[in-house]
């Protein structure tokens, strides 16, 4: 911890980082102060006053605990009655004008008003009058549709759109009881982040037009995951549910706080490439375009490797570093040539000066610490003169430049590894189903060269296998991520003192280098 | 009763132009001015004890004193022209009837508190009143009062006028810097004090137009004339306006601490009509309502009026007299503060809205006796939990008048109609 101070909680002394406000000094020691305005990204803006705390001796007696720094020997007074009553009060005035129908809101069961009227309220409404009716159902663009009446005017959306996105398409119009958020006439959401809003609305009031609906957050399992749309490799929550009698489904990822990658957010489109895991998989095990069994396919595969006398693998930049050491090592073991040629991965201009990247591939910083070759020019070499092209999930056509390779696709034997139906596939000999991100773990490293870890979240009923597990059946000797270890260790100078399970949940920042340009 | 020093010109015909105010003492004090450091300017300003007439009486030289030495940053004076609450008349006069008073006033400040950049904040409503000022401000630039070299001294002043889009609200001085900026009026959270982070983020001075335009006197005849007006500690002279329900409403100046009745009777003609007294506004809507009783015993002081649990506001007086239905006042009173409130913050935006429908229940005959309790409750849980005291200036006179007038809320309540329904019309 940075410096600290002391300071007295209910007459409890604790120890707290110095330079922080009341909120979050405290949260670090277990106590939780109830807000909605603040949030550590937009700062504190003051106007909820639900995270009123008193100051013994203090000048004024009461103040919001988010524009409070906590301050040596400060008496702060939190569970005290008087500063319960407050918070009661304020939440009786946050809830007055407020629909009472969380049965059918779709924040229910994540929803901070819902929470604190439990913990800090729990009393009959002592409201006799009508209530301030507002808009429902507006959409706001970008998928976000706005629910008015569930909206408390914390503005930490406004804020979001003014201080992180720089667009400032939202602002509160009209003052008093009539105060409402809402867009410019004509002028919707149009930035590429504008979903975070859904999740830092601390109500139901922000909703996302894709997620609304759909499932109950309670029933949702929520496991930490890696975003595998760029290269950033944003923290991410995998939210997904198996319906009795169904198939384990994945119905939203959201933003994971991770300061070392990403912060507070995520783009829009890496939240919405859930969907990728769910539609469009390829399940099947074909040979010849017959379907088999898992196990037929892989004695075919067989075959055709053993056979081969100028195998060509090609390992996706999407792969985890263990998945890509055991591709490499099976590579080594038929005598194959190796390539990770992964150019259509990249979509020149596409990034920008916050999280997205041109670069489209999850882990192409670990292809080159794997010195694994990334170069056309001997990849297109390689095809030329192969009798096999053993494919792991390499989507050659992710973007169009390699369309002048189509011609050269064909001319040999193709055995097809992948989790999804890709056009790049059809027409191999041998299909072989495998896992996607959110079906297994392993280690990744972002453009930066932070490597994180992440653990499988879900289980299809069709259970695809992983990679790792798929070179293991096709003879190469490592059989799990963790085997895979000592030999990344022994083969990579910076990874030598690795240990993966004491890879912090931030990730660790590689050899502490400026940043480097991955080549491809 | 009355003195004339902040009025001395009011009455003289053409006085918003530079030459007639100029013959009539505009500017004099200037000289003086500039042959004292400002260090000296703020001492005396302490001395004369000036308290700031916006309302909360904030010693004026003490304010000044806040602002941080040398942080190299520009100090910025804003002039408090919004003068919206309701019963409160005063600045508006001096803004027509004697500007330079304002101008020669903002030099005086400015050159104490080193401040080359002045804005003059007014009510969005005062079109008439804009003009006037605005012209008299050309006229000062003109003769050389304003711009590079005031009074050809080596000081360089601009004045900028800023008109307000008619908020209450932006009278508060942070939402006040706030609208100056271009933004919402909105009041800001403090700390920090605008006297260390102001506008544009730097220290800044806001003052009453009426606390400017008595610097002059000040300056021009000394601390101590200053204090021979009014009390110990409630120096000099006030702008009052008196209005309601009295033979002779309008605006007069007067010493402080003088007895209230005394002024009600012989300055603004007592009550109208003949009719009985039935409480008094001492100072603006904001303050908390006086009975007759203790009318009776306060003086027009910042002292008595706190010590009668109230405030010395404003100086607007509002005469009731026994006609007035309370409740409706009350209602009037929430609707418009309910109205102006900038909605910011959880219990002034959802809190007055709900105060106004339980008094307009209870109006309807559809209250009942535990609905005037919350309502007594409610302005205790919203009073001080809020960014800024619009609330407070909503629910402390409420809260007054539930407590000194109950028995006619609960007339409401009970019979479902008015007390006195024959006096209604009145
Ligand atoms: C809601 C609200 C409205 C206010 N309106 C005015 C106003 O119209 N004019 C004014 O001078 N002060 C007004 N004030 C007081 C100012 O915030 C500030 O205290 C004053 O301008 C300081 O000047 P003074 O020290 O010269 O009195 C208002 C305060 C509040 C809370
Ligand atoms: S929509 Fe949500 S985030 Fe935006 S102001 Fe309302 S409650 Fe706050
Ligand atoms: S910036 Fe990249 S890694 Fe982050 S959420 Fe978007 S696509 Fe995913
Ligand atoms: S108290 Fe009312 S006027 Fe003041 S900041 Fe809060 S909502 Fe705005
Ligand atoms: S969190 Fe402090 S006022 Fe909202």
């Amino acid at each position: 911890m940075a410096e600290t101070v002391k300071l007295f909680v209910n007459g409890r002394e604790v120890e707290v980082e110095a330079g922080k406000n009341l909120i979050d000094a405290l949260r670090v020691v277990g106590i939780e102060i109830p807000h909605f305005c603040y949030h550590p990204a937009l700062g504190a803006d003051g106007n909820c006053r639900m995270c009123l705390v008193g100051i013994e001796d203090g000048r004024p007696p009461l103040v919001p605990a988010c524009k409070t720094p906590a301050q040596p020997g400060m008496k702060v007074l939190l569970d005290d009655q008087k500063i319960r009553k407050i918070q009661r009060d304020i939440m009786e005035l946050e809830l007055i004008n407020h629909p009472v129908d969380c049965p059918v809101c779709d924040q229910a069961g994540e929803c901070r008003l819902q929470d604190y009227y439990m913990e800090y309220d729990l009393q009959d409404s002592r409201m006799r009058v009508p209530q301030v009716t507002k808009g429902k159902r507006m959409d706001f663009g970008c998928g976000v549709v706005h629910d008015q009446e569930r909206c408390v005017l914390c503005a930490r959306c406004v804020r979001f759109t003014r201080q992180i996105t720089k667009t400032g398409e939202l602002g509160i119009v009209n003052r008093s009881d009539q105060a409402r958020v809402t867009i410019f006439p004509g002028r919707p959401l149009n930035n590429r982040y504008a979903l975070n809003i859904v999740d830092i609305c601390p109500v139901g009031a922000m909703t996302s037009r894709d997620f609304r609906f759909k499932q109950r957050v309670w029933f949702l399992q929520k496991d930490e995951g890696i975003c595998h749309g760029c290269s950033t490799g944003c923290a991410i929550y995998i939210d997904h549910h198996r319906e009795k009698n169904g198939d384990d489904v994945i119905y939203r990822y959201r933003a994971r706080t991770n300061m070392q990658v990403n912060g507070y957010f995520i783009c829009d489109a890496g939240r919405l490439s859930y969907k990728r895991e769910n539609e469009n998989r390829q399940d099947l095990t074909l040979v010849d375009g017959v379907v088999v069994d898992f196990e037929q396919g892989i004695a075919a595969a067989l075959e055709k490797m053993n056979k081969a006398r100028r195998p060509l693998l090609l390992v996706s930049p999407d792969a985890t570093l263990e998945q890509m050491w055991a591709i490499k090592r099976i590579a080594t073991f038929y005598g194959a040539t190796l390539s990770g040629y992964s150019d259509a991965y990249r979509i020149d201009d596409d990034g920008d000066d916050f999280l997205i990247s041109d670069d489209k591939a999850a882990n192409r910083y670990s292809l080159e610490l794997l010195e694994i070759d990334r170069d056309r020019e001997s990849f297109q070499a390689a095809l030329a003169h192969a009798d096999l092209l053993v494919n792991f999930d390499n989507d050659l056509f992710f973007s169009p430049i390699n369309e002048s390779l189509q011609r050269l696709l064909g001319e040999q034997d193709r055995i097809s590894v992948c989790s999804h139906q890709l056009p790049v596939f059809s027409g191999s000999s041998v299909i072989l189903p495998c896992a996607s991100p959110s079906e297994y773990g392993g280690s990744i490293i972002n453009r930066h060269g932070v490597l994180q870890r992440f653990r499988r979240a879900v289980r299809r009923n069709a259970d695809p296998r992983d990679i790792l597990e798929i070179t293991h059946l096709l003879g190469g000797a490592i059989s799990s991520a963790e085997r895979a270890w000592p030999g990344i260790r022994q083969s990579v100078p910076v990874l030598r003192s690795v240990e993966p399970e004491q890879i912090p949940v931030e990730g660790l920042l590689l050899n502490n280098s400026e940043e480097r340009d991955v080549g491809p | 009763m009355e003195v004339k020093i902040l009025s001395a010109r009011f009455d003289i015909d053409n006085a918003h132009r530079i030459d007639v105010a100029r013959t009539h003492g505009a500017y004099r004090a200037l000289d003086k001015l500039f042959a004292m450091a400002p260090a000296e300017v703020i001492e005396e300003v302490k001395a004369s004890g000036l308290r700031g007439r916006g309302g909360a009486g904030f010693p004026t030289g003490m304010k000044w004193g806040f602002l941080p030495k040398d942080t190299g940053k520009p100090v910025y004076l804003a002039v408090n022209s919004d003068e919206s609450e309701p019963a409160t008349f005063k600045d508006r006069y001096i803004l027509v009837r004697d500007p330079h008073a304002l101008i020669e006033g903002i030099i005086i400040c400015c050159w104490a508190i080193g401040c080359h950049d002045c804005y003059i904040y007014i009510r969005g409503e005062y079109t008439s009143q804009v003009k006037i000022l605005q012209a008299a401000i050309d006229e000062a630039y003109g003769a050389g009062y304003l711009g590079a070299r005031v009074a050809g001294r080596d000081f360089r002043l601009d004045v900028t006028v800023h008109r307000g889009a008619g908020a209450y609200v932006c009278g508060e001085e942070t939402a006040l810097l706030e609208s100056i900026e271009g933004k919402k009026g909105q009041p800001r959270s403090k700390p920090p004090f605008p006297a260390v982070v102001g506008l544009f983020g730097c220290p800044t001075i806001i003052n009453n137009v009426q606390s400017i335009a008595s610097l002059p006197y000040i300056i021009a005849n000394g601390a101590a004339a200053y204090r021979a007006y009014g009390t110990e500690k409630s120096c000099g002279t006030h702008l009052f306006g008196i209005s309601g329900h009295v033979e002779r409403p309008g605006m007069y100046e007067l010493p402080l601490g003088l007895p209230l009745l005394e002024v009600l009777e012989n300055v603004a003609g007592g009550v109208w009509k003949g009719r009985k007294l039935k409480g008094v506004i001492p100072g603006g809507s904001s303050t908390p309502v006086l009975t007759p009783a203790e009318a009776a015993t306060v003086t027009l002081d910042y002292e008595s009026m706190a010590a009668h649990k109230t405030m010395f506001g404003s100086g607007g007086i509002v005469v009731l007299d026994e006609t007035v239905d309370m409740v409706r006042l009350v209602e009037n009173l929430i609707a418009f503060y309910h109205h102006e409130s900038c909605g910011q913050c959880t219990p002034c935006r959802e809190g007055l809205g709900w105060m106004l429908k339980i008094v307009r229940k209870l109006l309807a005959g559809e209250g009942t006796v535990a609905d005037i309790d919350l309502l007594r409750e409610l302005c205790d849980n919203i009073e001080m939990k809020t960014v800024c005291v619009l609330s407070a200036a909503c629910t402390m006179p409420v809260r007054s008048y539930l407590e000194k007038f109950r028995d006619e809320f609960e007339a409401y309540a009970l019979d479902g109609g008015s007390p006195q329904p024959e006096q209604r019309e009145g």
